[in-house]
C-alpha cells in the first residue's frame, strides 16, 4: 500500500497542495485528476522525492519513504515518469532503456577494471531485458534512433520503458496519454492493465476524465491543491461538485 | 628539426592528457570546469614542493597527483548542488586562488620566483614518458567511455534529475569523475614540471584553461580522438608562434596575442556551427531484434 498523507506544499505565498492525502493498493490503478494547476504533478514530485513538502509523509508497505531524496526513493521501488518526458536525448532509445536497470556492476570503477567478466555478464542481461521491454512497447524498430528523434507519443512510451527496467513496485505516471495518438493510447491502456495484473501500484495523473474512468479502479479529484472527491469512477461521475469544478475548464 | 618534433610531440601529449581529463568532465559528464589548469598546477607544484624541501621525485609526484583530486573534491562538494553556471565560476575562481597563493606564499615553492625541479635532460625520454602517460590516460578514459558508467555519465550530462529518479546519486558520480580526471591532470602537471625543469605561477594562468578548452571544443569534447586532434592543432599553432613571428617580422608578443584572439574566434565559430566539434560522438548501435 502506498500512502501519501497530509502533504502540503507552498511556492512562496502560493499554496499548491493543502494537506492532501491519497493512497493506492497493490494491483490497482489509481487516478489523480483535476484541472490544470490543481497540484497533480507537484504531488507526484513529492512522492518521488523531487520536492520537499512543507508537511506530510509518504509510506510504502508500512515503511517511511524519505522526503526530498529522489535517488533513495527510487531504491524503494518507486518510479516517476514526467509530464514532459525526461530522456537522455543524445543517447539512443536502446541506451536510454538500458540506463533504467538498477545494480549495474559496470557503473563502479573498481568493477570496471578489476571484474571485467562480471561487468560483461551483467551488461548482457541488461541488453536482453532492454530488448524485451522495447518489444513489449513495440519500439524495437526505433532502438537505434536518438531519443530526441522520437515523436512525443513514442517519447512517453520510452520513458515508461526506462522505468520498467527497474521493476518498480510503484509507477507514478504523469499524463502518459497527453499528445499521444489514439492507437498508442490503446496500447498504453492495455499495458497499464497488464502491469496492474502483475500486482504493481499505478498512480495515473490524467487530464482526460473519460480515459481515467475507463482504466482506474479508484480516483482522487484535486482542485486548487485540495482533494475534493474520492471514489470509484462511477461515484466520481455522479458527484455534482466534481462536475462543477470541470465546468468552464475544458480539457 | 628532430628537437622540434620531440618538443612538439611531448607538448601535445601532455596537453592531450589535460584534454582527456576535460573530456571526462565536460564531454561525458557535462561538468563545466573553467579551472582545468588547477589540477595541472597542483601536480606541478607537488614536484616544486618536493624539490624545494629536499624530497625525492617520487614523493613530489605522489603529493601532486594525490592532492589534485582532494582539492577537486573540496571544490565540487559545496558547488555540487549549484547549477552548472556557478560550477564554472567556482572552478575558475579556485584555479586563480591557488595560483595567487603560490605567488604569495614563497615557502611552498619559491613564490613569484618559482622553483627549479630536476629537469629530464634526455628529451627523448621525456617524450616517451609523455606518450606513456597519454596512452595510459587514453586507455583508462576509453574503458570508462564505453562502459555502463560512461552511459550513466552521459545521462547525467543530459538530465541530472532523470539520473536521480532512476536511483543514482548525481553528486556521487560527479565526485568520482572529478577525482579520476583530476588525478590525470595532476600527473600531467608532475611530468610538465620535470620536462620544463621549473615551476612558476606564470605557467598556470587562466589563459591555459582557455587553451585547453579551445582544443577540446575544436576537436570534439565527446571523443578521445577529437580531444587529441584538437590539442595537436592548438599546440602546433602555439609552438610555431615564434617561427611565424620570425617569418612575418611582426613582434612575437603581437603574434602570441593574435593566436589567442584566433582561438577565441575558433571557440565562437565551433559553438555556433559545429557544437559537437570536428569528431562527433559516434552512435553506439545495439541489436534489438534477437540473440
Ligand atoms: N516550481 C514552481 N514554482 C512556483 N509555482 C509552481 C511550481 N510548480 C508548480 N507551481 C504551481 O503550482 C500549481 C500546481 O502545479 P502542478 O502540480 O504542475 O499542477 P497540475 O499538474 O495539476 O497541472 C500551479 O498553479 C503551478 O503554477
Ligand atoms: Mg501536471
Amino acid at each position: 500500500m502506498l500512502i501519501a498523507a497530509d502533504i502540503s506544499v507552498a511556492f512562496g505565498g502560493f499554496q499548491a497542495l493543502r494537506s492532501v492525502s491519497v493512497q493506492a493498493a497493490p494491483g490497482s490503478i489509481v487516478g489523480l485528476v483535476g484541472p490544470n494547476g490543481s497540484g497533480k504533478s507537484t504531488l507526484l514530485d513529492v512522492i518521488a522525492g523531487l520536492r520537499q513538502p512543507d508537511g506530510g509523509k509518504v509510506q510504502l508497505d508500512g515503511a517511511t519513504v524519505p522526503l526530498g531524496r529522489p535517488d533513495v526513493v527510487a531504491g524503494f521501488g518507486i518510479g516517476r515518469a514526467f509530464q514532459v518526458p525526461r530522456l537522455a536525448r543524445r543517447l539512443t532509445v536502446f541506451q536510454n532503456v538500458m540506463v533504467g536497470a538498477r545494480g549495474q556492476s559496470g557503473e563502479k570503477l573498481s568493477d570496471l577494471f578489476l571484474r571485467p567478466g562480471r561487468v560483461a555478464r551483467r551488461e548482457r542481461e541488461v541488453e536482453a531485458a532492454a530488448r524485451d521491454i522495447l518489444r513489449r512497447l513495440d519500439l524495437s524498430h526505433k532502438a537505434n534512433d536518438y531519443a530526441s528523434d522520437l515523436s512525443g507519443g513514442q517519447q512517453k512510451l520510452l520513458s515508461m520503458g526506462i522505468l520498467l527496467m527497474a521493476h518498480p513496485r510503484v509507477l507514478l505516471l504523469d499524463e502518459p496519454a497527453a499528445g499521444v495518438n489514439p492507437v498508442l493510447i490503446e496500447r498504453q491502456i492495455r499495458f497499464l492493465r497488464e502491469l496492474r495484473d502483475e500486482g504493481r501500484i499505478i498512480v495515473l495523473v490524467e487530464h482526460n476524465m473519460e480515459m481515467v474512468a475507463n482504466v482506474c479502479d479508484h480516483i482522487f479529484v484535486l482542485d486548487a491543491g485540495e482533494v475534493i472527491a474520492a471514489g470509484t469512477p462511477m461515484q466520481i461521475r455522479a458527484d455534482a461538485r466534481v462536475m462543477r469544478s470541470y465546468l468552464g475548464q475544458p480539457a | 628539426m628532430t628537437d622540434f618534433i620531440i618538443f612538439s610531440v611531448t607538448t601535445i601529449a601532455i596537453w592531450s592528457v589535460l584534454g582527456i581529463s576535460l573530456h571526462l568532465q565536460f564531454g561525458l559528464t557535462g561538468l563545466v570546469n573553467f579551472g582545468q589548469v588547477l589540477p595541472f598546477a597542483v601536480g606541478a607544484y607537488g614536484a616544486g614542493f618536493a624539490a624545494v624541501h629536499g624530497l625525492p621525485i617520487w614523493a613530489g609526484a605522489l603529493i601532486g597527483c594525490g592532492l589534485a583530486p582532494l582539492i577537486g573534491v573540496l571544490v565540487i562538494l559545496p558547488a555540487g548542488r549549484l547549477t552548472q553556471d556557478y560550477w564554472a565560476l567556482v572552478t575558475l575562481g579556485a584555479g586563480e586562488i591557488f595560483r595567487l597563493a603560490m605567488l604569495n606564499i614563497s615557502g611552498i615553492a619559491g613564490g613569484v620566483e618559482g622553483a627549479s625541479v630536476v629537469r629530464l635532460g634526455d628529451r627523448t625520454l621525456a617524450m616517451v614518458l609523455a606518450l606513456v602517460l597519454l596512452t595510459g590516460t587514453a586507455l583508462f578514459a576509453f574503458r570508462m567511455d564505453r562502459s555502463p558508467l560512461g552511459r550513466l555519465l552521459r545521462v547525467l550530462r543530459e538530465d541530472e534529475t532523470l539520473a536521480a529518479t532512476l536511483g543514482r546519486n548525481p553528486l556521487r558520480f560527479q565526485l568520482v569523475v572529478t577525482a579520476v580526471s583530476w588525478v590525470m591532470a595532476g600527473l600531467a602537471g608532475v611530468l610538465y614540471a620535470h620536462v620544463t625543469g621549473y615551476v612558476s605561477p606564470s605557467s598556470f594562468m587562466v589563459i591555459e584553461t582557455f587553451v585547453i578548452w579551445t582544443a577540446v571544443v575544436l576537436g570534439g569534447p565527446n571523443t578521445i580522438a577529437g580531444v587529441v586532434l584538437g590539442t595537436a592543432v592548438v599546440q602546433l599553432t602555439g609552438v610555431s608562434t615564434r617561427f611565424i613571428a620570425q617569418w612575418s617580422h611582426l613582434p612575437s608578443e603581437l603574434v602570441a596575442n593574435l593566436r589567442l584572439a584566433a582561438f577565441g574566434a575558433v571557440l565562437v565559430l565551433v559553438f555556433l556551427f559545429r557544437p559537437q566539434g570536428v569528431i562527433p560522438e559516434p552512435k553506439r548501435r545495439y541489436n534489438a531484434d534477437s540473440r
